[in-house]
């Protein structure tokens, strides 16, 4: 053994080019066999984890870019869900407000609310067509519920609606089945009251109050609200009544205007 | 001779050519990183761990496409034997000689590689690729040598600022 480790180490030089000489010939003539041998080691052995490295940082920006673009779609279906939600939500109110008969010689005008004035609860509110479209002072605005207000102001393209939820808006209106006059008036603090009504009138909750017609603004017949509570006081002459109005003004949009049509 | 270290350049290798060189390419202009490795060892190591290795990497590099591989363990293996061969009659103490050894044998590789498989036209890839890349690995190399003699420290870099 010492013979051949002496020539081991004399020809280690030797050696070294001998053997890569005949691995690099096996590698070139072989073809078929060592080719393949050495390139699948070398691959599974050095070059699969790094690819499958790869491919899973890949596929996880593939995820991410995948998860963004889902995102904006589903922003963007949100955004248009809800807009087909609120179409849905307008189609029913007017489906509703198809079956409203408006007064006798009177013809509606759709019109929608530009902006709402408060204070503390709406009392003014601006819509969406003025002197263009033959909007004038003092016509009537009612929505499906009942009446809304008055217009108190004209703008080519805009009007202003006085709501009868402002204080110096007084509408003449009468009990639907007495027929006793009063007047309805909004009080910030108390509400929706109708009052100068005599003591004896006869009077329950859940009475239906109208407009009267008398004041030459309002057509008589519009709903307003119901009887809530009734004050009676004695000795007084008169009773006070809280109504509970048919129109929330906290959520009113589409508007009607009542244009009276000449005979 | 220790088998562990010259694995892990061989992971090295591997994981630049696959992962890494994208990533820190500039301009499509790729460090050649196996023969920066290559002839490191072929200045620092014996000429059997230069041979061996050589003839490693040109089977590990090979394997990603079977036909080129006796092209490839020809070269790298003759790279890492030539650099073995002039670094015994350098002086390994100048810093220029380092690297102009190491810039001569990236551009000999490149250009090797770029007759061999390139369809491009050869003088646009000399200017487009070869020589950026050598320009890019050269600059890698000569920071790994002013580093490994000492010439760059954290001691040095903290008493600049």
């Amino acid at each position: 053994m010492v013979w051949f480790s002496t020539i081991f180490h004399r020809n280690r030089r030797l050696l070294n080019f001998g053997c890569v000489i005949i691995i690099f010939l096996l590698i070139t003539i072989f073809q078929g066999s060592v080719r393949p041998f050495l390139g699948n080691m070398a691959l599974s052995i050095f070059h699969y984890p790094f690819s499958e490295l790869k491919n899973g940082i890949e596929s996880l920006k593939s995820v991410a870019e995948n998860n963004r673009n889902l995102k904006n779609t589903l922003t963007e279906a949100s955004l248009q869900l809800s807009f087909l939600v609120e179409a849905r939500r307008e189609n029913q109110r007017l489906r509703e407000f198809l079956g409203f008969e408006p007064p006798e010689n009177f013809r509606v005008v759709p019109v929608k609310i530009v902006s709402l004035g408060h204070n503390q609860y709406p009392i003014a509110a601006v819509i969406n067509k003025g002197t263009k479209d033959s909007i004038r002072i003092n016509q009537p605005v009612i929505n499906r519920f009942g009446l809304v207000g008055k217009i108190k102001e004209v703008m080519p393209e805009f009007s202003t609606v006085q709501l009868i939820t402002d204080p110096a808006n007084a509408v003449s209106a009468r009990i639907a089945e007495s027929r006793q006059f009063g007047i309805v008036r909004y009080n910030p603090e108390e509400g929706m009251i109708f009052d100068n009504l005599p003591a004896d009138a006869s009077i329950n909750k859940g009475d239906l109050i109208i407009s009267s017609g008398l004041g030459g603004i309002y057509p008589s017949g519009l709903s307003i609200g119901v009887v809530d509570s009734v004050l009676t006081v004695k000795g007084e002459i008169k009773k006070s009544i809280w109504l509970k109005s048919n129109v929330d003004f906290l959520e009113i949009e589409e508007l009607y205007v009542l244009e009276s049509v000449p005979q | 001779m220790k088998v562990i270290p010259y694995l892990l350049y061989l992971f090295l290798i591997t994981f630049h050519s696959i992962i890494l060189s994208d990533i820190i390419s500039i301009l499509g202009v790729r460090l050649n990183l196996l023969i920066l490795i290559i002839v490191i060892i072929g200045l620092f190591k014996s000429e059997t761990e230069a041979i061996w290795f050589g003839l490693s990497a040109g089977i590990i590099v090979g394997a990603a496409g079977p036909a080129l591989m006796p092209w490839e363990v020809l070269v790298i293996t003759i790279i890492a034997v030539a650099v073995k061969q002039v670094s015994s009659r350098i002086n390994l103490e100048s810093l220029a000689s380092k690297v102009v050894v190491l810039a001569s044998s990236v551009f000999l590789y490149d250009v090797i590689k770029s007759l061999i498989i390139s369809t491009e036209e050869f003088l646009f890839v000399l200017v487009r690729y070869i020589l950026p890349g050598t320009a890019y690995t050269v600059l890698i190399g000569l920071i790994f040598f002013l580093i490994k003699d000492g010439r760059i420290s954290r001691q040095k870099i903290k008493a600049l600022f």
